[in-house]
């Protein structure tokens, strides 16, 4: 396996990191108005892959946001309690989007390098056609 | 007194090609040839064998992905894999046809 190969595997998981991170910042703006719903938060973590030798990153498991639930007053509701209020979610939808659009931008990095490392694979196979 | 000094320079010239025999015998297997030196005909067929194993991969990863159980990174990733195992193929096999045609041409 030579070095473009595992340029192009280390950008994959790259990729694949950022369109999990995507798929739970979409479960978060989603969930924002359900009652007690916490939003998640995707780790990432170094894969070290033995068999090639190169740091792959990839998103560890899931966890849950513990800052204290917004409290709503809507007593028609029926999850309200005796004053009126019922938990809402901790969700803040600027947070949401502005993570999104760091996930949108890091995906787009890896697809610039992605890109780069096959046009540099064959510019090099272009000197034997000469 | 003159016994002495000889005896301190025989000494001292011992010390030095007993350190100059050490030194050459730790820097000998430096220059030894490697045993497992890969012939061209090894190199050869490594790289036939990464390039077929690059194939069968990512056509295991086609097809799991049109079955529907495959990350779509991983086929790009792998479908590009092969276009570029595929190309440097393409290029070498040109090469040496080239090669071969051109000593055809060569006058008996």
């Amino acid at each position: 396996m030579n070095d473009f190969a595992k340029a192009l595997s280390v950008t994959s998981s790259g990729l694949k990191a950022q369109a999990t991170r995507l798929r739970h910042l979409a479960e978060n703006i989603s969930n924002a108005d359900t009652p007690g719903y916490r939003r998640k938060l995707v780790p990432f973590e170094t894969a070290f892959n033995a068999g090639r030798g190169v740091s792959m990153v990839e998103t560890g498991s899931v966890q849950l946001d513990r800052s204290t639930l917004e409290r709503v007053y809507d007593p028609s509701h029926p999850m309200a309690d005796g004053d009126g209020y019922f938990d809402g979610s901790n969700v803040d939808l600027m947070i949401e989007l502005a993570d999104a659009r760091e996930a949108q931008r890091s995906y787009e990095a890896n697809l610039k390098v992605f890109e780069q490392t096959r046009k540099m694979s064959s510019s090099l196979m272009d000197i034997l056609r000469k | 007194m003159d016994m002495k000094a000889v005896s301190a320079i025989q000494r001292f010239t011992d010390a030095r090609s007993a350190s100059a025999i050490e030194s050459y015998a730790q820097a000998r297997p430096a220059t030894e040839p490697t045993p497992e030196e890969p012939t061209v005909t090894e190199a050869v067929t490594k790289v036939a064998v990464d390039f077929a194993q690059t194939l069968a991969e990512s056509e295991e990863t086609a097809k799991a992905s049109m079955i529907g159980d495959a990350d779509p990174h991983a086929l790009v990733q792998a479908l590009a894999q092969t276009e570029l195992a595929v190309e440097a193929a393409v290029t070498v096999r040109n090469k040496v046809v080239e090669a071969y045609q051109e000593i055809l041409r060569m006058p008996v």
